[in-house]
């Protein structure tokens, strides 16, 4: 069995995004439900959150940004750049805490406290871009974790796999130009879902041109067509990329019954996702695996999900 | 909607009596396919494309084993002796539909733009009017395409515009286009959100078919 980490903390259901919001408090709800009645508490080093030193998001995001945010959040303003992202005032230090929490994650992986994590964190970030809030994001809380590994840690090769079923614009763009941070997503076809980006010939650019890949797939697709690329092509990318730490950006929401999408993936289906992933991670990247909550919106599916997620990184 | 807010300003032109290299050198230097032929008053002459060129030049693989002679007798001709003289033209205040429809029926790729003398102010390519049709489409801005069968008949787009609108979401863009079945049109919103659930299900209960994707 693994020194698997959970990342969890109450504070993370105080990011209030309104009635009928499907970014709610319920979804960690219902994730630490799956993973208690799993009987997997007592297996896990829990970790409860921290607040990240602002140094650590000024490696991603701009100054004026995060200032931007904070102001509108203490002023009361509803919502953050778009409508989609709804705020109470609770919303600046939640988003501050879920970096943190990844950030202390990510570090006991390195020094070998745990082999790797599960971070339960809202809001989730993949598509927080450098200067603005989108998609129920904030702060890009893989992304930060990426440059906290290669500044504080001296990590060449950072792979960051993500399987959310919508594309992660702002972790695409943020490290698109840098060749030592490898994107992987695969995530619904731009034209059928949001945001509209990750079409298969964005593969990077400058220096950073083929440590992109984007595997858009069509609505309807699940399970045969996910495993089928995985063998094909994540395979050969980590071989070739060959990462000393892999993130996976979690969501869950390409599951068949969660309404965000049209893709039809099995709770099966995603456990043999990060099945794969973690059998990689063994061989490439020493075992180290730092996988972070984004989306996954059917609370009735959660917990199970959760449950069969931890339960891979355990190795039970 | 006008040729004038869309075209390229700034044209680059070649003279008539410029020799082949040359043009050869504007095209790949700007990445363009076509050079308007204007005289010292920058009225437009002529037209000549890379096509123009590459039909008069042998194949590059063969000018190192066989042609000095070819190479030199085709770097005798000049711009007036292989430009169409001329050219289709449009006006500033034609539209982009006419340029549109214009450049599909002739089988070209740009016009250039002149008025009275046809003195050149522009030149539309097949390249502005993606850009523009990408900037229409909303394209680049993030949010979710639905497509939603509406019957031909008044009061159709109002029941899907207040549904839109209840969820509180905003418009990218909407395009309504035909249907292959009759009586029906294909409406396709361009809403700019993630949140795309609750309102799929509204649209459904208030009678409107969702097309599946693959169908579109």
């Amino acid at each position: 069995m693994k020194k698997t980490g959970f990342l969890y903390d109450e504070r993370y259901l105080l990011h209030d995004t309104g009635p009928g919001h499907p970014e709610s408090p319920e979804r960690l709800k219902a994730i630490y439900q799956g993973i208690l009645d799993a009987d997997l508490l007592s297996k896990l080093t829990i970790i409860q959150a921290s607040r990240a030193d602002l140094k650590w998001i000024e490696t991603v995001h701009a100054k004026n940004y995060i200032e931007r945010f904070e102001a509108a959040c203490r002023s009361g303003d509803s919502m953050l750049d778009y409508p989609d992202n709804q705020m109470c005032a609770e919303t600046f230090e939640t988003a501050l805490l879920a970096v943190g929490g990844v950030l202390d994650a990510a570090g006991r992986v390195m020094t070998g406290k745990l082999d790797n994590v599960f971070c339960a964190v809202r809001p989730p970030g993949h598509h927080a871009e450098y200067d603005h809030a989108m998609g129920f994001c904030y702060f890009n809380n893989v992304a930060i974790a990426a440059r906290y590994l290669q500044i504080e840690w001296g990590i060449q090769r950072v792979g960051i796999v993500d399987f959310d079923v919508h594309h992660g614009n702002g972790t695409q763009h943020i490290f698109e130009e840098d060749p030592d941070v490898f994107y992987y997503s695969i995530h619904q076809h731009p034209t059928f879902a949001f945001p509209g980006t990750g079409r298969a010939f964005e593969t990077g650019n400058g220096k950073g041109t083929g440590s992109t890949r984007n595997y858009p797939v069509l609505p309807g697709d699940g399970d045969k067509e996910y495993l089928g690329l995985i063998q094909r092509d994540l395979i050969p990318v980590i071989e070739a990329f060959s990462p000393e730490v892999i993130i996976v950006s979690a969501g869950f929401d390409a599951h068949a019954d969660d309404d965000m999408s049209d893709i039809k993936l099995s709770t099966q289906g995603y456990t043999r996702i990060m099945e794969r992933v973690v059998a990689l991670a063994e061989v490439y990247s020493n075992g180290r695996v730092i996988s972070v909550l984004e989306g996954g919106y059917c609370l009735k599916r959660l917990p199970e999900l959760a449950a069969n997620h931890v339960k891979v990184l355990l190795c039970v | 909607m006008f040729i004038s807010k869309v075209m390229t300003k700034n044209v680059v032109t070649i003279d008539k009596d410029a020799d082949i290299s040359q043009a050869q050198e504007k095209m790949s230097k700007h990445l363009f396919r076509h050079l308007p032929v204007v005289d010292q008053n920058n009225r437009l002459i002529g037209i000549v494309t890379d096509r123009d060129i590459r039909s008069l030049l042998p194949p590059s693989h063969f000018a190192q084993e066989n042609s000095p002679e070819e190479w030199k007798s085709s770097s005798k001709f000049r711009i007036k002796d292989i430009m169409t003289k001329n050219p289709v033209t449009i006006s500033p205040l034609d539209t982009i539909q006419d340029a549109l429809i214009l450049l599909h029926k002739k089988y070209f790729g740009a016009l250039p733009v002149v008025v009275e003398e046809q003195k050149l102010i522009g030149i539309i390519s097949v390249r502005d009017l993606l850009r523009e049709f990408i900037n229409v489409l909303g394209l680049e801005e993030p949010g979710t395409l639905l497509c939603i069968i509406v019957e031909n008949k008044i009061g159709q787009m109002k029941k899907i515009v207040d549904a839109i609108s209840e969820e509180n979401i905003s418009f990218g863009s909407i395009l309504v286009s035909r249907y292959w079945e009759k009586g029906k049109r294909a409406v396709f919103p361009y809403l700019l959100t993630q949140n795309i659930g609750p309102l799929k299900i509204k649209l459904k209960r208030v009678g409107f078919t969702l097309l599946d994707p693959m169908d579109w």
